[in-house]
């Protein structure tokens, strides 16, 4: 559904100089740097997917949406969306996809939301039960009429998001590109938008790429996980198996009897090299240790054998310690086969 | 339905009912916009009141033909006004504050996108409406009598006028794909085409030759007025040529501007 | 409501700053400067033709060089003016940024005022004396007798506090309507008028004229006209120049003063 080849996208950025006589000579002799926003990624994300963007700031992910998207050309290498490349067949493309661009409005800045959902109807076709079926699941989860008929420049983000949300799904798009899709939303509208996605993917088979701030929006809407870094892909598979790659694996339990929480924390550190033991709120014990030197059965059966073990669980690594860790090159660049 | 000719023009007066459904909800804003405008062009008609009350002729031509001309300045500009404004937001700050690229997300043309935000803007009526008063007024008080071909050519006078001002403004505005905001340089045209206001005549030649062949204002206003008082076509003739090309270089630096931005994204 | 600062050390840093940020973008002098020598060209060869086969003096009194002088004049008074006052205002009531200028001890009319000041001055050098030399070399202007120019500088210092006040109002619209675009329009429109910039003032017919002579956008370029071109009775004429202007003066600052009050204490009450 969403292919990349090769997608190298390149600035050629002036460069200043500071001070008067800085800028004296720019005006002369102009130099230029070449920044590669996008390196040359390839990835295929198929049909009926949900896929996270992931990425530190810079990681060229806005400039990958915007060549998905069709608002710009590739340097070199090619993007397909539903069979076709956005830039060159622009109209084509915008028909089949639904677009939030974070906190830049889509919206008729002066008209009010239902007139800016009547152009839309217009400018897709929208047929009228589509249209009425969509609208009817707005004023359901996202309490759309409650926009009534402000002006888009005068609603608040928190408004204005849920409007931009529902004019991207509005004609039930074969693929949605959201960018910070969230922002400006309290919980019970992060969720409503949610599943307002999870359904148009359930029930229509939406293709669904996303890229969030806010971990929890990943966690509950994708499958799939797209890593960058750098420029170049280092994760494609899904959100399990790059949950998967954490470098340290945990587990938490409580016990009867024996040393106090402190003193046992003491004892796991002392016979479990490598790993570190933390007493949590609730009086358990959490123990963290390197999947490299140490094995589950190792840990489980150092803990099994000292303690009389009333209660024991492995959480999943969660996806903020495993990014933290890629950032920082912890993990080498490799691809998963899954995916595609 | 939107790729053939009918199926635009049914989008595009689907936008102006969304227009002037907009006009009656926010009726304040739309008395003080376009009567501003009133105000604006009252009050030029009035400057021109007050010097033929000083003077029976001015560089040749009379109190209601300097108003009749000066209608035949307001017609094309107000009908420019209310429907390209969103050029002026273009210049000012979509590109600037990154908002452009919601133009071309849509399965429609962008520049039809970007127009259509702001269709039938109520500003231009006030122009429309002192411009359509002067012209009938100060033609009755002439006696002016048009030929049918004036008649019929009339009209179209008015719609070659809007497209060039159409044309200087997207010409202007479109220099922000390269400047990221182009609004001082718009707002100068702007006041240069006030000139077309009044009579050609009273200008120095350099300024005449300015109005008729760089910023083709004279074209929107004068040509016409000299060929509905005096049947003169000297300058009429060139109009369909200068309309045609005014828009021609409009839309290819428009274009220019447009593949710009798909290359540097802002 | 707490008593703003009102010593002038505090209102320093936002006079530099305004010009900071001004001269920052100094292709807007220019812009400004071609505009204005447009808008002054049309009204000056508009009334240049009317005086264009008069020998001696025409009507109103006007020689050809006399009321270029004034149509130029009053142009370059309009660059004085042109302030940003009125959009700024405008624009920080309309986004709300109104309510935290709230927070700091000062006034926030008095910073306005400040902010303008260099902003005003670089108008007048910039913009303004080349403007009049601009003219001066095309056209022939009066050159005006030693005493109406020291008249006519208190009297443009007049016309600035005038002006700044006229903007602030104007800017305060935000208030009460979001199209503050529709009220800056008519507002430079009727200013444009009545202060004589398209019509000297004295060439206005009857009743037009007494209407004008009442409102206060006379003090803003026909006053400090009159000072200049020695159109005035003696000194009993120049003092009902000055006199006019200074009642505006002080009726727009303390109209200003109460319109803001008013305002202030309904922002606390609505909160923004």
């Amino acid at each position: 559904m969403i292919v990349a080849e090769g997608l190298t996208k390149d600035f050629r950025i002036a460069e200043r100089r500071p001070g008067l006589l800085g800028s004296l000579s720019t005006l002369l002799t102009r130099e230029y740097r070449t920044v590669h926003a996008v390196d040359g990624i390839s990835f295929a994300l198929r049909a009926g997917s949900k896929t996270a963007y992931i990425g530190a700031n810079g990681a060229g992910k806005s400039t990958t949406i915007k060549m998905l998207t069709g608002i710009m050309t590739p340097t070199s290498g090619r993007c397909l969306v539903n069979g076709v490349e956005p830039y060159r067949h622009r109209r084509e493309n915008a028909r089949a996809i639904g677009v939030v661009f974070g906190q830049r409005s889509q919206l008729w800045w002066d008209l009010s939301v239902p007139d800016s959902f009547r152009i839309l109807r217009r400018i897709y076709a929208i047929p009228d039960a589509v249209y009425e079926r969509n609208l009817a699941l707005y004023r359901e989860l996202l309490d759309i009429d409650a926009l009534g008929t402000t002006p888009v420049r005068q609603l608040s983000l928190g408004q204005r998001m849920r409007a931009e949300i529902a004019a991207s799904l509005l004609h039930d798009p074969k693929v949605v590109f959201w960018d910070e899709p969230t922002i400006g939303l309290d919980m019970v509208l992060k969720e409503a938008v949610r599943e307002l996605v999870n359904r148009a993917n359930a029930e229509l088979g939406t293709t669904v790429l996303l890229t969030s701030h806010d971990l929890s929006d990943i966690a509950a809407i994708c499958d799939d996980a797209l890593v960058v870094d750098g420029g170049r892909v280092v994760h494609e598979g899904t959100l399990t198996e790059l949950l998967g790659r954490a470098d340290r694996r945990s587990v938490v339990f409580d016990h009867r009897g024996g040393p106090g929480p402190l003193d046992a924390a003491r004892g796991v550190e002392a016979g479990l090299p490598g790993a570190t033991a933390t007493v949590t709120p609730e009086g358990r014990i959490r123990v963290d240790y390197p999947a490299a030197s140490l094995t589950s059965r190792q840990v489980l059966g150092f803990l099994l054998d000292r303690f009389e073990l009333t209660d024991c669980y492995a959480p999943e690594p969660d996806l903020e310690t495993v990014l933290r860790q890629i950032y920082r090159g912890g993990v080498p660049a490799a691809r998963n086969g899954g995916g595609a | 339905m939107n790729r053939t000719l009918g199926g635009r023009l049914r989008l595009a007066l689907f936008l102006g009912g969304v227009g002037l459904h907009r006009l009656a909800a926010y009726r304040l804003d739309f008395l003080l916009g376009s009567g501003a405008f009133l105000v604006r062009v009252g009050l030029q008609t009035v400057t021109v009141g007050v010097v033929f009350s000083h003077v029976p002729a001015v560089a040749g031509w009379s109190y209601h033909q300097v108003l009749f001309l000066l209608g035949c300045a307001l017609l094309p500009r107000g009908l420019d006004h209310l429907f390209t404004d969103q050029l002026w937001e273009l210049s000012r700050k979509l590109i600037q504050r990154g908002e452009f690229y919601r133009y071309l997300i849509r399965p429609v043309n962008p520049l039809f996108a970007l127009l259509s935000e702001r269709f039938f803007h109520p500003d231009g009526i006030g122009e429309l409406l002192v411009g359509l008063v002067l012209v009938l007024w100060s033609g009755a008080e002439l006696g002016l009598d048009p030929t049918a071909l004036q008649w019929a050519l009339a009209p179209l006078l008015v719609v070659a006028g809007a497209l060039i001002h159409f044309s200087v403004k997207l010409f202007f505005a479109s220099l922000s794909f390269w400047t990221v905001t182009s609004m001082p340089a718009l707002q100068t045209v702007t006041q240069v085409s006030e000139f077309a206001g009044y009579p050609l005549d009273l200008y120095h030649a350099s300024l005449r030759t300015l109005l008729t062949w760089v910023l083709p204002f004279a074209f929107t206003s004068y040509a016409p007025a000299v060929y509905l008082l005096h049947d003169d076509t000297g300058l009429l003739r060139w109009l369909p040529a200068v309309t045609g090309l005014s828009l021609l270089a409009a839309l290819a630096l428009w274009r220019r501007g447009l593949s710009r931005y798909e290359m540097t994204g802002s | 409501m707490r008593r703003p600062d009102l010593r002038p050390g505090g209102y320093l840093p936002f006079a530099t700053s305004g010009l900071q940020s001004l001269l920052q973008y100094r292709s807007t002098f220019l812009i400004t400067g071609i505009t204005a020598a447009a808008g002054a060209a049309v009204t000056v060869f508009l009334w240049r033709a009317v005086y264009a086969d008069g020998s001696g003096p025409g009507p109103g009194g006007f020689t050809p060089a006399s009321i270029t002088t004034y149509l130029v004049v009053a142009q370059v008074l309009a660059v004085v003016h042109t302030n940003r006052v009125d959009d700024e205002v405008a624009a920080e009531v309309y986004r709300g940024d109104i309510a935290v200028t709230l927070v700091r001890p000062l006034s926030y009319p008095l910073v306005r005022f400040a902010a303008c000041l260099p902003v005003i001055g670089a108008n007048a050098v910039l913009v303004g004396v080349p403007l009049l030399v601009l003219f001066a070399a095309l056209v022939p202007l009066t050159a005006p007798r030693p005493v109406d120019v020291l008249l006519f500088l208190p009297s443009a210092a007049l016309s600035v506090l005038i002006a700044f006040c006229v903007n602030l109002l104007t800017g305060m619209a935000g208030f009460v309507t979001t199209n503050t675009w529709g009220v800056r329009m008519a507002k430079q429109g009727v200013v444009a008028f009545f202060a004589g910039q398209m019509v000297p003032l004295a060439l206005l017919p009857g009743p037009l004229h007494a209407l004008a002579m009442v409102l206060p956008f006379r003090a803003m370029a026909d006053g400090p006209l009159t000072l200049l071109l020695g159109r005035y009775e003696g000194t009993a004429g120049a003092a009902a120049v000055l006199g006019h202007q200074l009642a505006w003066g002080a009726g727009l600052v303390l109209l200003c003063a109460a319109l803001w009050r008013a305002a202030v204490s309904r922002l606390e009450v609505l909160g923004g």
